[in-house]
């Protein structure tokens, strides 16, 4: 059953309830693990993924899977993530409600707490004008709103510090192996996103100061001007300004030294890394011969020469002295000797392509071979075979058709006949 | 400057003359020219030799091989650029990795991937055997220092190697530099 009651909210409106507190807080205090494992998944969540975790979660005296699934659609604990989707999301306050109760952050972004200065200054103008025109009810409207922004500065600072305490915690302890370069990739990321940026907001010279002196401005003239009679109040607001904006200074310092050496760490391991990547890189694609110097780390190294010493030079003159003569070498040449075989054969290779190329195209080049040369063995044909179908002047192709019996002067061969040709240009 | 008057001139001239760098683990030649560093690099610079004090505490003469490159150079840089490539996939950051433990040399990731074995190969280092070749030579330096049969640490001076890859990366525009906190080079 569901029941439906009202909330009376601090301006007297009344409010329907659409989810009952009781059946809510309920079902979440049976359903911890599961809700936790919710809401560490960020964006969207399939139905099967629910389902999932809901059966990974179950213990036996709980209801049935189904009835599980139907709660956290009826506690608008899962909001489709658009009508009729079979996608989910984890409802904006009770993911808020989560984060809160299992002390989890979220950062703000320098988006957030500008849009608050924004409104603050939006605000400040109505003040100011609500000052001129004496109009006591928007003054302390403002005032309110104004107490209601500051807090929510400082608890979204609060949030953030935290986030990133934990986010250093997280890089330090985390066993996940991960590369040094992503790591830097992501430190640098929370540099750039949320530190940075915010420093620059809440700066001395930065917008935040700006408006906050403003407003200390205007809330003091509201007190002269006897507009807005709650004076410890009003005392408690100038108070929270300037604690706000020294918290602000204070926790994005503070984010900024927790970051700062891991940092630098991540930032000079990931640049080593890139050196070293970038040296194996080109030694890869280049090649050793072509690596260069620069990627070498030298060391020195003296090579001395010394003037010969008296002793090496009468060592020298001794060799020289003491050295038997011998008479030179002489070239034995004989016109009567006969020519080497390896010569005439190297000749004979030599000059086949110079006879070959008038007859081109030699339709069967082993047996034109074989006809000029009847008395050379199957080791020289096929010697002049090779020569002339890989001379660069000339190409061969294989005729289809049955294969031929080549008789040499000490064997036979058989083989598809071959065509040489001219090699086309 | 008389050279009478600096301690272990000979000694530390032999072994620096032989591409040797003392560290802090090479006492009392260390001692001597850290408490006179300045001495002792007036004293070789007229001999056209440049000695180096390095940011990390070491000294080495600056190497000149304008003619020709050692072999063992580029086995030393490939060997040890592999070791830092192994590093940074570990997640911890690569100088810590590279010099605050002990290795073994059956251990040493070289051989675990065919890119590395292929990057040796290039360089001719096929097998462990060389490996402990290169290692020796690394020894003899000043790089290492073994600390039984195949145990070894890396001393300080190998933080030149950390040097040059800063200043390869230096020279690739592939990392955001521009970050309003920096107040350092990365060199």
């Amino acid at each position: 059953m569901f029941f439906c009651f009202f909330l009376r909210l601090p301006d007297d409106t009344v409010s329907a309830v659409k989810v009952n507190p009781q059946a809510f807080f309920g079902f979440c205090s049976g359903h911890v693990p599961l809700l936790r494992a919710l809401s560490s998944r960020a964006g969207e969540i399939s139905d099967a993924d629910v389902q999932r975790f809901i059966q990974a979660h179950a213990t036996p005296d709980q209801e049935l899977p189904k009835t599980t699934w139907q709660r956290l659609l009826e506690y608008q604990i899962l909001v489709p993530s658009e009508p009729g989707s079979s996608f989910y999301l984890l409802a904006d306050p009770v993911g808020r409600l989560l984060t809160y109760l299992f002390d989890e952050a979220n950062p703000a972004t320098p988006e957030m707490i500008g849009g608050y200065i924004a409104s603050l200054e939006a605000l400040s103008r109505k003040l100011g004008r609500a000052l001129e025109e004496e109009n006591v009810t928007v003054v302390e409207l403002s005032f309110r709103e104004i107490n209601d922004t500051l807090r929510r500065i400082y608890g979204d600072l609060d949030e953030t510090h935290h986030c990133i305490l934990q986010e250093v915690a997280r890089f330090k302890t985390t066993q996940r192996q991960v590369s040094v370069r992503d790591k830097f990739r992501r430190i640098v990321h929370w540099m750039e996103r949320f530190v940075e940026p915010m420093i620059d907001i809440v700066r001395a010279d930065g917008p935040m100061r700006s408006s906050f002196e403003d407003i200390g401005q205007l809330l003091r003239r509201a007190r002269e001007q006897a507009l807005f009679n709650d004076h410890p109040a009003l005392d408690r607001n100038l108070r929270y300004l300037r604690l706000v904006r020294k918290h602000a200074l204070r926790v994005f310092e503070q984010c900024r030294k927790e970051i700062q050496p891991l940092y630098e760490s991540l930032r000079r391991s990931s640049f080593i890394a890139e050196g070293a990547a970038l040296a194996l890189q080109r030694l890869m694609s280049e090649g050793a011969a072509n690596w260069g110097t620069e990627p070498l780390i030298g060391i020195h190294q003296v090579r001395i020469q010394n003037v010969p010493s008296d002793q090496a030079i009468a060592l020298a003159l001794r060799r020289l002295t003491e050295h038997p003569p011998e008479p030179a070498p002489r070239l034995l040449i004989d016109d009567s000797l006969e020519v080497p075989p390896a010569m005439l054969r190297r000749q004979w290779l030599d000059s086949l392509p110079e006879r070959a190329a008038p007859e081109l195209p030699i339709v069967d080049l082993l047996e034109w071979l074989q006809d000029r040369h009847p008395n050379k063995g199957t080791q020289e044909l096929l010697a002049g075979f090779t020569a002339l179908l890989f001379h660069e002047d000339f190409e061969g192709e294989f005729q289809e058709g049955a294969t031929k019996n080549y008789a040499t002067a000490d064997g036979q061969l058989e083989g598809s006949p071959l065509r040489l040709i001219r090699m086309s240009s | 400057m008389n050279a009478i008057e600096l301690p272990h001139l000979k000694e530390i001239f032999d072994r620096l003359r032989r591409g040797t760098h003392l560290s802090p683990e090479d006492e009392p030649l260390f001692s001597a020219l850290a408490s006179r560093a300045q001495d002792y690099i007036d004293y070789f610079a007229p001999l056209g030799l440049k000695l180096v004090r390095h940011d990390r505490e070491f000294f080495y003469f600056e190497p000149d091989y304008a003619d020709k490159v050692p072999d063992t150079l580029p086995k030393i840089a490939v060997f040890s650029y592999i070791l830092i490539d192994h590093a940074a996939n570990q997640g911890t950051p690569v100088e810590e990795f590279v010099m605050g433990q002990n290795f073994l040399m059956s251990k040493l990731p070289h051989f675990s991937l065919d890119r590395y074995v292929t990057l040796l190969r290039q360089v001719d280092v096929e097998d462990l055997s060389d490996i402990k070749l290169l290692l020796g030579h690394m020894d003899r330096i000043g790089w290492i220092r073994w600390e039984g049969d195949e145990e070894f640490r890396f001393l300080r001076p190998f933080h030149r190697v950390f040097s040059k890859c800063l200043e390869l990366a230096q020279r690739a525009p592939a990392i955001p530099t521009t970050l309003a906190t920096e107040t350092t080079s990365p060199v």
